[in-house]
């Protein structure tokens, strides 16, 4: 039941961030869209990945594909879909339990807390890292192959 | 024809880019080609998150160079999108530098969403977190509650001051204190929750992503300069909650 709550509110989230950040239109649905992808691929992930960083770097990776797509369907920069779609992602929690930890000088949970933030920060960056360039690749081949047909 | 009223237009646009939250190398890229569909020689662009320098070779064998200083940022992907048309655009037609100047004016009128939506959607964004992460109902109503107080506090802190690690340490403080007093009144009744939610709304996302998406580009600097400053704006909202901690004597569950 946590796992419907958290796919509702996620896209809630990202349809909050999508007003702030100032989208207009048929967008505000392709991003409020992409946050609640991220996190059905991140709860899916879970159920044959061992392992939260890796579920949290499948996840970017698809959002990021997500949002280059959207950017293609849509003729306008990937990083409006990106910014508002990754927000689920982001490790709130994992930041606040780092911090909390840090004040009340529990030390020991606090190195754990911190690498483990830190850790899902470094998987949701190279998940954004990979699917960027790898679409970077994939969209010059075609842009070229397009280039190729059209002479 | 370049000219300097013409390349200032140019610079206009890459300024208001940068601002509204477009990637450095968008930005390098925009100036460079729309300078190249107005037959420059040579173009030479470095951006980095507070500064567009612009040197133009001309066919006739002078340079143009200018810069900007960039002091603040809005994120606004609306207005993005409409420079980002506006320079294909450009660079398809090569217009006049009056059509350039009418059409950034029309740019800088771009609505935004009103005020009543804007504390809602605080409100909302602070709540379903707050659910997101577990909290009960109380901690949503809290949680969504300080959400729109936050945003209160976020205008009046910026009409202070507007350095960003300021407004996040107050306004972390805010969050934290009242959150407190909230759960210890009895109305809220997981701290923890209700703190989340409302961090979700001050952490650097954008900063975060566009970094990242710079380092790929290859404008490591810029990429840099932005990841840093991510991590000292999660440094100074850790610095707002250890201030609530100092003022209610520690332990914030």
């Amino acid at each position: 039941m946590i796992h419907t709550y958290q796919i509702i509110t996620a896209f809630m989230g990202s349809l909050g961030f999508s007003i702030l950040f100032n989208i207009k239109g048929r967008k505000i649905g392709y991003a409020a869209f992409g946050g609640m992808l991220a996190w059905v691929i991140y709860l899916l992930g879970g159920l044959w990945l061992s392992g939260e960083m890796m579920q949290y770097f499948i996840s970017s990776i698809i959002v990021t594909f997500y949002s280059e797509i959207c950017a293609r369907i849509e003729k306008t920069p990937a990083t409006t879909f990106l910014t508002a779609a990754i927000i689920p992602l982001v490790p709130g929690r994992a930041l606040y339990y780092t911090m909390s930890y840090a004040i009340n000088g529990r030390f020991g949970d606090f190195a754990e807390y911190g690498s483990h933030t830190v850790s899902i920060a470094v998987a949701i960056a190279a998940g954004i890292m990979v699917a960027s360039s790898l679409s970077r690749v994939f969209f010059a081949v075609r842009s070229y192959e397009f280039r190729h047909h059209s002479m | 024809m370049l000219t300097k009223e013409l390349l200032s237009y140019i610079l206009d646009i890459g300024e208001q880019m940068l601002v509204s939250g477009a990637e450095v190398n968008r930005v390098e890229d925009s100036i460079s080609r729309i300078c190249k569909a107005y037959d420059a020689k040579r173009v030479d662009v470095f951006t980095i998150t507070s500064s567009i320098v612009v040197s133009i070779q001309l066919k006739s064998g002078n340079t143009l160079t200018q810069t900007r200083r960039i002091l603040k940022y809005s994120t606004d992907f609306d207005k993005l999108d409409r420079l980002n048309n506006l320079s294909y655009y450009i660079c398809a037609h090569t217009p006049e530098a009056e059509y350039i100047r009418n059409e950034m004016e029309k740019v800088g009128t771009t609505r935004i969403y009103g005020p009543v939506v804007q504390y809602l959607v605080y409100g909302m964004i602070a709540g379903s977190f707050t659910i997101f992460y577990g909290g009960d109902l109380n901690d949503v109503a809290v949680s969504a509650a300080i959400g729109m107080i936050l945003k209160l506090a976020i205008t009046f802190i910026q009409r202070v001051d507007k350095n960003v690690f300021f407004v996040n340490i107050l306004c972390s403080f805010v969050v934290g204190m009242l959150g407190f007093l909230l759960v210890r009144i009895g109305i809220g009744h997981s701290f923890d929750k209700i703190a989340i939610g409302n961090i979700m709304l001050l952490i650097p996302g954008l900063a975060l992503t566009n970094s990242i998406r710079d380092i790929i580009s290859g404008d490591t600097i810029a990429g840099l300069l932005r990841l840093s400053e991510a991590i000292l704006v999660a440094l100074s909202i850790s610095f707002g909650f250890g201030l609530v901690s100092v003022f209610v004597g520690g332990m914030l569950k």
